[in-house]
């Protein structure tokens, strides 16, 4: 599927939860109305989406954290699905676009692209739930479905090959944070 | 037969666990290390902060994060090591992203009965200086005398929305 349809989907379907978007799903996130509201960008950090979000769902048991990570992304600490496994997070979405690609740096081939699985490697881990979506009428469909899962749920979304140019939303972090901070203290 | 004394002596782990309570501290986010061993022993048996094991100091900049943004008031507990693998989320999470992120570290491989300048620890050498080129605040603990340096660290934390450090400069007791 294309990176867009999903973001659409998952904008759509988001109903509230605390998003955590990285690399090159924060421009369209934010294109899609998601960057205000409840949302940090794991922003010149690659990799940190995961463990920002374990630390928001473990702070906020009773709202899902969805994780928008990159298999590129998520490889570069791979460990931390041990880690959100062992933190029995019944709240942690975790949501891979894989491209088996480093697009933000020109489409580089991932490591091993190819021979690893991530639905596997999330079972493996100790998640509750994985699954590979392929398409986005499935996604579409399933949706409704994942948020009924206990989780940690990983979803392995297909993503097609992009070209042009990485873009970005350049919004500080710090910015985010704080506001993050903020609506969560007063709701 | 040798009369050198320890430049550094350990610190009770009930001295330090009852510090970090005064502090409100709600969750301890750890990946281990032999210098705060018993502490960690400590805090893993209950009746403290919640304890959450990290594989990577990486991830637990980014746990501490965002358990800051939910509301929760939590430390980070490393080594030495530790520090050096994890510039990049002190950087982007705990500077620039304005985390405040008090952490404690273990001197990994220090001798207790030398100063931190005689080390043959590259780790141990190198720590300060690291932290120094990175505009990162940090205290001592040598000595049970020097526990106050906790709250003064953790206060400055929170005042700065950032990074803050105590070096634990001998293994807890």
């Amino acid at each position: 599927m294309e990176r867009q349809e999903a973001i659409d989907i998952l904008a759509e379907g988001r109903h509230g939860a605390i998003s955590v978007p990285t690399m090159q799903s924060v421009f369209p996130w934010h294109e899609a109305g998601q960057g205000d509201m409840l949302n940090v960008d794991a922003s010149q950090c690659m990799g940190s989406a995961s463990t920002i979000g374990l630390g928001l769902a473990l702070a906020q048991p009773s709202r899902k954290v969805m994780v928008l990570d990159g298999d590129g992304s998520l490889l570069m600490q791979l460990g931390s699905l041990v880690t959100v496994a062992a933190a029995k997070v019944n709240n942690f979405y975790h949501f891979v676009f894989a491209n088996g690609l480093n697009q933000s740096t020109g489409n580089q081939p991932l490591p091993g692209q190819g021979m690893f699985d991530w639905v596997a490697l999330a079972t493996a881990s100790g998640y509750k739930h994985a699954l590979r979506i392929e398409d986005a009428e499935d996604l579409l469909e399933q949706l409704p479905s994942i948020w009924k899962l206990e989780g940690p749920v990983l979803i392995e979304l297909s993503i097609a090959r992009e070209e042009g140019p990485a873009r970005w939303a350049g919004v500080p972090m710090a910015k985010q944070v704080a506001s993050v901070r903020e609506q969560l203290a007063a709701s | 037969m040798t009369n050198e004394q320890p430049i550094a002596t350990g610190v009770p782990a009930e001295v330090i666990a009852g510090e970090i309570d005064t502090l409100g501290i709600t969750h301890v986010v750890c990946v281990p290390d032999s210098f705060q061993r018993t502490l960690i022993a400590r805090w893993q048996a209950g009746g403290g902060p919640h304890f959450v094991g990290v594989c990577t100091e990486d991830e637990g900049m980014g746990v501490n994060a965002g358990l800051y943004m939910g509301g929760q008031n939590p430390m980070m507990c490393i080594q030495n090591n530790g520090v050096f693998a994890s510039i990049n989320t002190l950087k982007a999470i705990a500077l620039d992203a304005k985390v405040p992120t008090f952490i404690m570290v273990g001197q990994f491989q220090r001798d207790v009965n030398k100063t931190i300048e005689e080390q043959s620890s590259r780790a141990v050498r190198m720590l300060e200086p690291t932290l120094d080129s990175w505009g990162v605040p940090y205290w001592r603990i040598e000595n049970p005398g020097d526990i106050g340096v906790l709250k003064i660290a953790y206060e400055r934390a929170w005042a700065d929305k950032g990074p803050a450090v105590v070096i634990i400069g001998a293994p807890t007791l």
